[in-house]
């Protein structure tokens, strides 16, 4: 049941829905992207549903204790549990904020996030829409949410939110340089911005690990690019303009309930495209781990679909980022400036010198 | 200049290795057992001479508390929480009557039960579920603190008095006093 059959059977099942609503072909196409686009939004909602016990397990287990039990078999009904509250909250106002940016600033904060899962491609074939500037694109969408940011920072006539939107703003500008500068050795050696394509070149050449002469750059590449995208998503240690300790909770400080919830889910919706961009150029996407499928071969045990992989190595980068919020220690502001352009720009533009080099050296 | 540069270089790469030993122990902690007792199903077994909740000892064999009015911990608690009568009966020995102590002001310091020579106050470390719902229901009279000794426990150990020994007469040391030593 590999993603391509399933592509193929909806594709099938589509088609007499279509004759019979008499479309043409471009209508056709605007439903089938509507309907995957859907299918996306509603999977990666419950990723996220999901994702939030795992971080509250996890970060129990990391710090010895059990974390969510109770609620449903292990707790996973934690989350949902959780969903419902914030939905029946009461939506608490500031008297004097500024009506139409407070408003959008959640919705703008969410959506944000959840574009960058168009061009991701979970397994051959299954993207929503393979754009042919599919790295270009996520990272300028990721960019987008710092809007969101300063209008929540702004409008909620509140200095401690104001103080928070502008750390955010500042950070968010700051580590889009060294995400995109780590992503440029990639783009060198594959030769397109398609995360499809990226994936499909590793699946030609074997993963980054096993060449020798490139896997050293993307190993460094791979760090770089995934400590901006902690950054990039507000995420401890780079969680200042949340920080609850010190900005009582920074630029949402002042919204309740779901809207609140809106920006809590568009953190975690940021990490998971972060998590899949890292996966699909760096850890060879839908691809079975080299040797892997012939070994389920001689072992007759049945191939493990694309997207499947997919989800595992997914979800061991989110481990790894959810281990990165309970093992290190908030960063101060300025350490968090010196950081990104001190220390992560200068090692990515060695690396990209040292990818060109190795390009050229071919 | 060239010293600045490989300090730089060395920082980060002291910095990384210091990022991995520390991820290193969470994810160690990870896959350790947890610490947790899962109450109310387990509890915490507390030690010995946990201070949780003061009882009144009653006495099953001469059925009577060993309290005798003697007003000592009354006297010793520092938020004035007890108040205590008795009366000398029949055989000419003093028995408490009403015995109350304010839970709602008492602070567990444990004067009291230090303050008692007649092994009539203790911390009893197994009790202590103690939140009511009226406040009033703090101010806990003799009845409510009763508690019997059970068997397998034994009272605390009666201390021998301390022999004074007698010093020896002024200027009939036979050691020289240390320079500039008080007495």
């Amino acid at each position: 049941m590999s993603g391509a059959d399933i592509l193929m059977t909806v594709k099938a099942l589509l088609q007499p829905v279509f004759q019979a609503l008499g479309l043409s072909p471009t209508l056709q196409t605007v439903v089938y992207a509507a309907l995957s686009a859907a299918v996306v939004f509603n999977v990666a909602a419950g990723l996220t549903t999901f994702l939030v016990w795992m971080e509250r397990k996890v970060s129990a287990h990391m710090q010895s204790r059990i974390g969510p039990k109770r609620v449903g078999p292990f707790g996973l009904l934690q989350t949902v549990a959780d969903a419902i509250k914030l939905t029946i909250k009461e939506d608490v106002r500031p008297a004097h904020r500024d009506k139409i940016p407070y408003f959008l600033a959640p919705i703008i904060g969410f959506v944000a996030a959840f574009m960058g899962l168009v061009v991701i491609p979970f397994d051959r074939g299954f993207v929503v829409e393979d754009l042919n500037v599919g790295i270009l694109y996520v990272v300028a969408i990721t960019g987008f949410s710092v809007i969101g940011i300063l209008m929540a920072g702004w409008s909620s006539n509140n200095k401690f939110s104001l103080l928070g939107g502008f750390r955010s703003a500042a950070q968010i500008v700051s580590y889009e340089v060294p995400l995109v500068l780590s992503v440029i050795p990639v783009i060198m050696v594959t030769g397109t911005l398609s995360l499809h394509h990226a994936v499909e070149y590793q699946a030609v050449n074997g993963w980054w690990f096993t060449s020798l002469r490139y896997a050293v750059p993307m190993a460094v590449a791979f760090m770089v690019f995934l400590t901006s995208a902690t950054a990039e998503a507000n995420r401890a240690p780079f969680d200042i303009p949340e920080a609850e300790s010190e900005l009582v909770a920074g630029f949402h400080t002042e919204y309740s309930g779901v809207k609140w919830a809106m920006f809590f889910l568009g953190e975690y919706i940021a990490v998971v495209v972060s998590s899949c961009v890292a996966v699909s150029l760096f850890l060879g996407g839908w691809l079975a781990p080299p040797g892997v499928d012939a070994l389920f071969g001689m072992m007759h045990l049945p191939f493990l679909p694309g997207y499947l992989w997919f989800l595992l190595k997914l979800l061991v980068i989110i481990y790894f980022i959810m281990a990165f919020r309970w093992t290190f220690p908030r960063l101060r502001v300025d350490q968090l400036m010196d950081f990104g352009w001190k220390v992560l720009i200068p090692i990515a533009v060695l690396n990209i010198l040292l990818t060109g080099l190795l390009v050229l050296g071919a | 200049m060239l010293g600045v540069l490989a300090k730089y270089v060395m920082d980060i790469l002291k910095g990384f290795w210091n990022l991995v030993l520390g991820l290193s122990v969470t994810i160690k902690y990870f896959f350790l057992k947890t610490n947790t007792y899962q109450y109310p199903d387990e509890r915490l077994p507390l030690p010995e001479r946990s201070r949780s909740m003061i009882k009144l000892i009653y006495d099953g064999e001469k059925d009577q508390f060993n309290c005798v009015a003697c007003m000592m911990c009354a006297k010793a608690c520092p938020n004035s929480c007890i108040k205590l009568e008795g009366v000398r009966g029949a055989d000419g020995k003093r028995r408490v009557t009403t015995f109350q102590l304010d839970f709602s002001t008492c602070i567990f310091c444990g004067y009291c039960v230090e303050a008692c020579g007649f092994d009539a106050l203790t911390f009893v470390s197994e009790e202590y579920e103690n939140s009511v719902y009226h406040r009033g229901s703090l101010l806990q009279d003799e009845q409510a603190m009763k508690w019997v000794r059970p068997s397998h426990l034994s009272p605390p150990k009666e201390e021998k008095p301390v022999v004074a020994v007698p010093s020896a007469p002024l200027g009939a040391s036979s050691v020289p006093p240390a320079q500039g030593a008080s007495a």
